[in-house]
């Protein structure tokens, strides 16, 4: 566990305890919507299973990629480092073609991204932000009572090979295909 | 200490073994019981806690403190759970149940997973994982099986080890009775051979005391018996005495014979009684004879007459055909005379004596018998005397009277004759003796004589021959001597034994050696005559003695024996037929 790590959670903490109104300016929140993002991002490599066949190899990492803008400034790379999800490291890029990104496992719509979004059904799983835009992929952020909360399509999410832990349904906001 | 008073309250140590087995049995039991439910207690709650562990992840992955205050209420549907709480990744508080009284830190310190049992509370902690990534930690805490519920499951076997206590301690109760009741026994047994003993030593005792008894009746009897004798034999020698001293101032032959004749009769009259006494004692040798009962007591009559009073009536009633009796003709008529004498004392106012007899046919394989009856009409005698007339010197006469040994000798004369007596009296109706004797079918033997005392003059013969006389005692030497020249034999006397043989080595001439038995020195007359016969088997012996104990060692070596005191007719006899024995 990090320093840098710890002191993202120990934000959260703060985040929770402290009431709403009472947060600080506009920047600062933003900053730590995003690290508990960057957070969930890593998560979701433990809650989600992939084809036995998007790996290479058994010890290949789970590729977690960013396209368009990367709004986490590096809070991603910390929270995945030295991280693992079935006994495979995680693995942070930022492809610059839809080529390139069609490696990723965990892929992450940023803002202006949607054009390197890789065409077909592959196994990946599309995180989108409502933040960014309406289109949503596998699982779409958004702000709910002040918190960071999803909505999971299913449908997609086995059209597209991915098996998602029920765990992780139970907890999204909505589950289309369910 | 214990352990002595166990071993004194006699509580049996094999119970108190069985119990202090069944007790580490039940306690062992128990603590497996125990133990395993423990094991149990965890595993469930290991799983529980594993269950909540698997069910928060979602929630502690993505910051859903609802959804994981959810499942950890779900938990509480488990009565046990006293605190349930979930921690995440940097261990503080996500979500709690806590029950009454119980309380859960908002921070705690990393732990690894965890199964605790303590203070009867069940602490497992258990990790929150999700595909390697460390989520948070879950704590349960769960009291561990109520008491009750506790009892309730050691309740059967409480109750089975109670029974078996029961039973063990119901065994002991009895088992120490059963002891009490042997150690009573033991002591009653121990009580009965103490008083056995005792008994024993009463016994020993009565016989001693007896015994004293038996003996100062004896020298009672043997007082009273030489009374009686002393009295006769006094009235003897009295007789005799005077008739010698009359004898030699008269000149007159015929009162010369009427005094010879009255110290002969004192002197018949002292050996019947030294006879009576030898025959109380069973030791004078029977003459057996074929007795023709009938003529016999024909015969005697006019001695009974004559020994009864005149106001005594004396019936005889014997048929013709009695059958023939053997024995001894002096003892059956002394039996006689002693019956009629008793049953004269018995009538002092006079009445009818009555002798009967008649053929008494054996039956069941018993011998023909010939019973002879004496009856009284006198005054009879009650039971308890009846019962007594048998034994020696009992008597109803005072002392001086009687010797008591006259029923004796009837008794002690039909024992030995092989014959039965019995009496039958009842106070005031008179006495009745019976006497039963064996049939006999030998022929009657030699002339019937009536007296044997009365051998009068006409058959005195001349006979000749010389003896070898044997007599330590001078006075009856002189006498025998005297008797034998009158019969006409001569004799040569010597005083022992030893001289008898050195005279008859010196001169062996002698036709009959007559020797007393019992003499002074080595050898007495029976070895004396056992020894003649060796040395001389043609020289007949006659032996004397006044000792039936002698007289019958005598007869036992096939000697002829002539018995003291003895008249000059006996003597002749005797010697006549000695003389003409063959040799042995």
């Amino acid at each position: 566990m990090t320093l840098g790590r710890g002191s993202i959670l120990v934000l959260v903490a703060l985040l929770w305890s402290v009431p709403p109104h009472a947060l600080a300016s506009p920047p600062q929140r933003q900053s730590l919507e995003y690290s508990v993002k960057a957070n969930y991002l890593v998560r979701f490599a433990a809650f989600v299973e992939w084809p036995q066949r998007s790996f290479a190899t058994n010890q290949s990492p789970v590729v977690i990629c960013v396209v368009g803008r990367d709004p986490f400034r590096g809070g991603l790379e910390r929270a995945a480092r030295a991280q693992t999800a079935y006994g495979r490291p995680l693995a942070v890029r930022h492809p610059g073609t839809a080529e390139a990104a069609a490696g990723c496992h965990i892929l992450y719509v940023g803002q202006g991204g949607g054009r390197l979004v890789p065409d077909g059904a592959r196994p990946i799983l599309l995180v989108t932000d409502a933040a960014v835009s309406a289109e949503r992929g596998v699982i779409h952020f958004v702000i709910s009572d002040e918190r960071v909360r999803f909505h999971i399509d299913l449908q997609t999410a086995s059209r597209s090979g991915l098996s998602i832990n029920s765990r992780l349904l139970n907890l999204a906001l909505s589950v289309r295909g369910g | 200490m214990l352990w002595a008073r166990l071993r004194s309250s006699r509580f049996p140590l094999v119970a108190l073994a069985s119990l202090l087995v069944l007790l580490i049995a039940g306690v062992a039991i128990a603590a497996l019981s125990e133990r395993s439910l423990k094991v149990q207690t965890a595993r469930e709650a290991g799983a529980q806690a594993d269950l909540l562990a698997s069910a928060v992840s979602g929630a502690l992955a993505f910051d859903d403190r609802e959804a994981a205050q959810d499942y950890v209420d779900a938990v509480q549907i488990n009565p046990s759970v006293l605190a349930a709480a979930v921690y995440d990744e940097e261990h503080r508080l996500v979500a709690r149940f806590t029950r009454d009284g119980e309380t859960v830190p908002n921070t705690v310190t990393p732990r690894e997973r965890m199964t605790v049992f303590e203070n009867g509370r069940l602490y497992v902690v258990r990790p929150v994982d999700q595909a390697g990534q460390r989520l948070g930690a879950v704590h349960l805490r769960l009291m561990e099986t109520p008491a009750a519920q506790r009892f309730s499951r050691y309740a059967g076997l409480l109750l089975v080890l109670g029974l078996a206590a029961l039973v063990v301690v119901v065994l002991a109760v009895a088992q120490g009775a059963l002891r009490r009741a042997n150690r009573q026994l033991a002591e009653r047994a121990a009580d009965l051979v103490r008083t056995n003993s005792l008994l024993q030593q009463q016994m020993i005792e009565r016989e001693k005391a007896e015994e004293a008894l038996r003996q100062s009746q004896k020298m009672e009897a043997i007082g009273r018996l030489t009374g009686g004798i002393a009295h006769d034999f006094n009235n003897l020698l009295m007789v005799a005495s005077s008739g010698i001293e009359l004898l030699d101032r008269t000149d007159d032959p015929k009162r010369r014979r009427t005094l010879s004749a009255g110290i002969k009769q004192a002197v018949e009259r002292g050996a019947a009684l030294t006879r009576q006494l030898l025959a109380f004692a069973r030791r004078s040798p029977l003459r057996a004879e074929v007795l023709d009962l009938r003529s016999h007591i024909e015969g005697l009559r006019f001695l009974l007459e004559r020994s009864l009073r005149e106001d005594v009536e004396v019936v005889l009633e014997l048929p013709d055909d009695l059958w023939r009796i053997e024995a001894d003709r002096g003892e059956l008529e002394l039996a006689l005379l002693n019956l009629a004498v008793n049953a004269r004392d018995a009538m002092p106012h006079g009445g009818r004596l009555s002798v009967s007899a008649c053929n008494l046919p054996g039956e069941d394989g018993e011998p023909d018998r010939v019973c002879l009856r004496i009856a009284d009409t006198g005054v009879g005698m009650p039971e308890s005397v009846a019962t007594r007339v048998f034994e020696p010197f009992f008597t109803t006469k005072e002392v001086g009277r009687g010797t008591g040994l006259g029923l004796s000798q009837v008794y002690g004369f039909v024992r030995s004759s092989g014959g039965d007596v019995s009496v039958d009296s009842r106070e005031g109706e008179g006495t009745t003796f019976t006497l039963c004797l064996p049939r006999t079918e030998k022929p009657p033997t030699g002339t019937e004589a009536v007296t044997s005392v009365a051998a009068p003059g006409p058959r005195k013969r001349k006979f000749s021959g010389r003896l070898l006389l044997v007599e330590d005692d001078d006075a009856v030497a002189a006498g025998v001597g005297h008797m034998l020249g009158d019969l006409g034999y001569s004799h040569v006397r010597v005083a022992n034994a030893a001289e008898a043989l050195a005279t008859l080595d010196k001169d062996p001439r002698f036709d009959l050696v007559f020797s007393d038995m019992v003499m002074p020195g080595e050898m007495d007359g029976l070895a004396l005559a056992q020894e003649v016969r060796r040395r001389m088997p043609g020289t007949p012996v006659l032996l004397t003695t006044g000792f039936s104990e002698a007289a019958s060692a005598a007869t036992g070596e096939a000697f002829r024996l002539l018995p003291k005191p003895y008249g000059i007719a006996s003597l002749s006899d005797a010697l006549a037929a000695t003389l003409q024995e063959p040799a042995a």
